[in-house]
């Protein structure tokens, strides 16, 4: 028989503790019904990005005209309908303004009817590319009209063709129209082709073929049939899925960060779960002994028990999916910008359903062994005040057994990678068991220490009083922080690498082979902040004395020491670089100089880790036919920007200054001052090639700050579940700091006194638990950074001293909160109601 | 390309390398020539010195320094009795332009012989033809004001950039040949450009046998020259 109106004073008389239970379940349920809604929506859109970004099922490519043999089988299979072909040439061609007379590179595309499959071009007059690509009409990127002072109407020639500018075109199919091209776009219709005459013997073209399937789940089949139609080496042939494509990379990483992030939540909510159903459990211990001396077997309590934990999983995991819905209502406003419009995000019933079980699970995992230890407490613990410590059974060691392998299932499924879950348990138990053997060894130490200020020795003596919790309050909270800051620290990492590299001064224009000669003309004309690099060619022939072994080399995967290598010179360190080996850059050089036959030089730390180069090493170079023998002085590292030019060498300037070279210069400019810069360029510098980035630039910053506020959203989760375990488990502690201080006001201690002890010992235990926790989550940031990301790690100590700070303040002052109702406490009463017990 | 490297990967990065490499035509080539003859105990005489200016179609780009045109030449005439140093200073990716602003370096090596083959980066971006001209006009001057004998190496732009552009820079080397009086090798990828087999799969670099039928379409221009040195020597 089930006593529910027991149930009902056992959450009543706790209902601090069974809130904060709840809260922790509903947190856990939305962390995992948003992510999970997230994900998928990523996921979905990823994939038909990848099919945007090449707006075909499959692609063909060539720099060849087709063999008939691929051609024969791509007509077999348009023949029979399974597929519908468009196709596609691209190469560049001289656009000649017939009126004005000057000429510039442009970079043709010449299409079919029915481009693009997927995804569409978006034309400045907002029309449909399909209404406007036609015969004797192109349409051409503003670049094109800024450099040679047209306007849509005006005619140009390419080739042999007079052409009319028929629109703008403002993006391309999955990317930003020109990502890095010699010259500006122009579409060309394929029915002007032949026109042209541009087409023959010593073009230059990259033939292309754009398939579409009518049934898409052949997509492989077809695939591998005309790839063995295909020439060998010639013809690619290639799927929307195979296609190399960086941002499906990119979304994957970001993806498995947000899944850590998730499990952290879950963890941490976890904590909260058993941490409040402990505490909410001790306070019921003499009701559970009375129970047990007046008959009550031991399954009767723990069925009731049970059933009360299922209650309030229950109402926390119906507040987790009200709260999942409404969320889902700000979805649109926190993630437009980085999934296309059309990508429906709402929470499926699978997510639903997916959620409700993962909650249980968690629910189940947490609560299990607290609920054990109900079985634990003996019928005299009515008659003892001291708590003798819980006996520990074999069965107990089991029970941990069984969490551990449930949380290890359930981290492998979320993280979808077993050898990543595995890690990611295995680092968890260490942290935990760190934490243990780290926060003993200081509690050790802190019982010898008695400071002469009788508050502060009140509080050395109140960590250890009994029935304090104070070790696995410690311990949790040190686990929890330690979780929390490397969220914060991954994430500001992260932010630093992806997000910031993009601050607004980072240079979108860049021009490249100015000659040494027109270096000062070319500062006056540019002005403002213009970095200029220069460049000198060279080879490597031997490092420390072996000589360089070409086949070796090439057969590496990633860089290799058989190319050429782009030298440069300059006497000091570049904003974002940093010595991580030496004392500077060509530190004691000046000795090896005057001998004039080993020359120092500076190396960056990604290529000295690739080519196992340390300071001190030889590296012999051959610039353009010259020795040049070089001892490596210092190693740099970068620190952040990504997007600034970088060299692997760098030279002292009285070496290099006089060796052939050309500049490279890299700035910023708005549109209208790179349009007027273009102009001026090609008239003043005609051998300088400009290419401009802003376009991507200004689209990837978009996406990488939504990117960031995404994250931040979901980190927020995982803030409010240290929050609540924090609350927690100051109310857990609250009952024993209750008798504290009214022993105390018994002795006659005032107020403040009684609370500056019990500021005191939270701000011990706020302060053992955040230093703690930042030594752990510092390197546990840096493994993760290093390892799983491969990006550069920055300690941020301000960020952290700051996050310190706010834990420590939030410690003694939720403590404070929680005293307030302990200092009301009229001694006498308390007194009556315990010898009443 | 190390302007801009990046061995980790963010796609921006890839993009932008990529780019980048394409737009340089960087080169990944040891140096597998023999060793520099101050340093061979044989010490070597050698009858003179040739230096292979140019762009990745001298530097033998994607192939090994030993593979391209000037490590061929320099056997070629080794072995018909001329010991001729040839120095390979051939740039991936240089314009005319940067041909002509290392003319002084040049020059510090002290060629006999200069076989100058450039301009081919400059029409793939599209640089006006009299600029290129100019540049190349002016290099060669230079040399020979040195008394350097200069071969020049001819070449033609791609069909698709335009007839007009096209024929505009196949004009350039004639004219500078005739105007600077020098020796002229009509087109340099003679035999060559187009055919798939002689070019890597960018199908502007040529491969290894690419190189075997350049060395043997410029060789008698090399010993035309290399004549009229030792003829100038012995008089």
């Amino acid at each position: 028989m089930i006593h529910w109106r027991f149930i009902y004073r056992q959450i009543i008389s706790s209902k601090k503790q069974a809130s904060v239970f709840i809260l922790c379940v509903a947190l856990s349920l939305v962390t995992l019904v948003s992510l999970g809604s997230f994900s998928r929506s990523v996921r979905e859109s990823a994939l038909r990005d990848a099919r945007e970004l090449h707006s075909a099922d499959i692609i063909i490519s060539s720099h060849y005209p087709f063999s008939s043999s691929l051609e024969g089988a791509i007509k077999k299979y348009a023949d029979e309908n399974l597929v519908t072909r468009v196709r596609v040439h691209e190469f560049y061609s001289m656009a000649l303004d017939p009126a004005g007379g000057a000429s510039l590179l442009t970079n043709l595309k010449v299409v079919e009817k029915g481009y693009p499959f997927y995804g569409t071009v978006e034309l400045a007059s907002g029309r449909k590319f399909s209404d406007v690509m036609k015969k004797s009409h192109v349409i051409v990127e503003q670049g094109l009209l800024d450099r040679l002072q047209l306007t849509t109407g005006s005619v140009i020639n390419i080739g042999k063709g007079t052409l009319t500018i028929a629109d703008i075109v403002i993006r391309e199919p999955g990317r930003p129209v020109s990502f890095f091209s010699l010259g500006p776009r122009v579409f060309v219709s394929a029915q002007d082709l032949q026109s042209l005459e541009l087409i023959g013997k010593g073009s230059r073209i990259h033939y292309r073929y754009l398939l579409k399937l009518s049934d898409p789940e052949a997509l492989d089949k077809v695939a591998a049939q005309l790839a063995s139609a295909a020439l060998e080496g010639q013809e690619h042939v290639e799927t929307f899925q195979t296609a190399q494509s960086g941002i499906k990379k990119f979304f994957e990483n970001f993806l498995f960060f947000l899944n850590l992030i998730g499990i952290f939540t879950l963890l941490l909510a976890g904590i909260g779960i058993q941490t409040a159903l402990t505490a909410l459990l001790r306070d019921s211990e003499i009701t559970i002994a009375i129970m047990k001396t007046l008959g009550a077997v031991s399954r009767f309590i723990t069925t009731h028990f049970f059933i009360m934990v299922m209650v309030l999983g229950t109402a926390g995991t119906v507040t987790g999916l009200c709260i999942s819905f409404i969320i889902q209502l700000l979805f649109p406003a926190l993630f437009s910008g980085i999934l296309p419009a059309y990508v429906t995000l709402s929470i499926s019933w699978a997510t639903v359903f997916e959620g409700l079980v993962l909650g249980t699970v968690v629910v189940a995992l947490f609560t299990f062994l607290p609920l054990w230890r109900i079985k634990e407490v003996p019928p005299a613990f009515i008659f003892r005040k001291e708590q003798n410590p819980p006996h520990r059974g074999r069965s107990q060691y089991l029970i941990v057994l069984i969490m551990l392998t449930f949380f290890c299932t359930l981290v492998i499924w979320q993280l979808e990678d077993a050898a990543t879950g595995l890690y990611f348990v295995l680092g968890l138990t260490a942290l935990i068991s760190i934490t243990t053997v780290l926060s003993r060894l200081l509690l050790g130490r802190l019982k010898k220490y008695s400071p002469s200020s009788l508050a502060l020795r009140q509080a050395v003596k109140g960590l250890h009083r009994p029935r304090n919790a104070t070790m696995p309050v410690i311990v949790t909270l040190t686990a929890s922080l330690a979780l929390l800051f490397s969220v914060y620290l991954i994430e500001q990492n992260l932010d630093a690498t992806y997000i910031t590299s993009y601050p607004p001064d980072v240079p979108n224009v860049y021009f490249l082979d100015i000659q040494q000669d027109q270096e000062e003309g070319f500062t006056a004309l540019a002005g403002k902040e213009t970095h200029y690099y220069p460049i000198i060619r060279a080879r490597i022939t031997a490092v420390n004395g072996k000589p360089i072994k070409r086949a070796e080399e090439l057969r590496k995967k990633r860089d290799n020491l058989a190319r050429e290598f782009n030298l440069t010179y300059r006497n000091s360190l570049l904003e974002d670089e940093q010595i991580m080996d030496g004392k500077s850059l060509f530190e004691d050089g000046s000795e090896d100089l005057s001998k004039g036959t080993v020359v120092p030089v500076s190396v960056l730390d990604t290529f000295a880790e690739l080519a196992h180069i340390k300071r001190g090493d030889t590296i012999l170079f051959k610039v353009q036919g010259i020795p040049l023998m070089a001892r490596v002085m210092s190693i740099r590292t970068r620190t952040a920007s990504k997007a600034r030019p970088f060299f692997y060498f760098v030279f002292p300037e009285e070496v290099l200054a006089d060796a052939p070279q050309t500049i490279f210069a890299a700035t910023r400019l708005n549109r209208t001052e790179l349009a007027e810069m273009q102009r001026r360029t090609v008239t003043l510098f005609p051998n300088i090639s400009i290419i401009d980035v802003s376009q991507s630039l200004d689209v990837l910053a978009r996406i990488m700050h939504k990117l960031s506020a995404v994250i931040q959203f979901f980190t927020s989760f995982s803030m409010i579940a240290g929050l609540l375990i924090i609350i927690s488990s100051m109310i857990a502690t609250q009952f024993a700091r209750i008798r504290e201080a009214v022993y105390y006001k018994v002795l006659g201690a005032r107020r403040s006194f009684i609370l500056k002890v019990f500021a005191y010992e939270n701000l011990i235990t706020g302060f053992i638990c955040a230093v703690l926790a930042v030594a752990i989550s510092q390197i546990g940031s840096w493994v993760v950074c290093i390892r799983i990301f491969e990006i550069p790690y920055n300690p941020f100590p301000m960020g952290t001293a700051i996050m310190m700070a706010l834990t420590i303040i939030l410690i003694i002052s939720a403590g404070m909160v929680s005293s307030r109702a302990i200092l009301q406490q009229k001694p006498a009463v308390f007194l009556r109601q315990q010898t009443g017990e | 390309m190390n302007i801009i490297l990046c061995r980790r990967t963010t796609w921006e990065e890839r993009v932008i390398c990529l780019c980048l490499t394409m737009l340089f035509f960087l080169a990944g080539c040891e140096n597998k020539r023999e060793p520099l003859p101050e340093t061979t105990p044989e010490q070597i005489v050698f009858q003179g010195t040739i230096i292979a200016v140019g762009d990745s179609l001298t530097a033998g780009y994607g192939l090994a320094e030993d593979e391209a045109y000037p490590a061929l030449l320099e056997n070629r005439l080794r072995s018909d009795g001329y010991n001729y140093r040839i120095i390979n200073a051939g740039i991936s990716g240089e314009t005319s332009s940067g041909t002509f602003a290392r003319m002084k370096w040049i020059l510090a090596q002290r060629p006999d012989i200069v076989i100058l083959e450039t301009g081919a980066n400059d029409g793939m971006r599209g640089i006006q033809t009299d600029l290129i001209k100019e540049n190349i006009s002016r290099s060669v001057q230079i040399l020979k004001e040195h008394n350097v004998s200069v071969i020049l190496a001819g070449m033609r732009m791609l069909t698709n950039l335009g007839p007009g552009y096209r024929s505009a820079f196949a004009e350039i080397y004639p004219e500078v040949a005739r105007e600077q009086d020098v020796l002229l090798i009509p087109f340099f990828l003679e035999g060559v450009a187009g055919v798939p087999s002689l070019n890597l799969a960018d199908t502007i670099h040529p491969t290894a046998e690419g190189y075997k039928i350049i060395t043997e379409s410029i060789y008698p221009s090399v010993l035309q020259v290399i004549g009229e040195i030792e003829n100038n020597r012995t008089r």
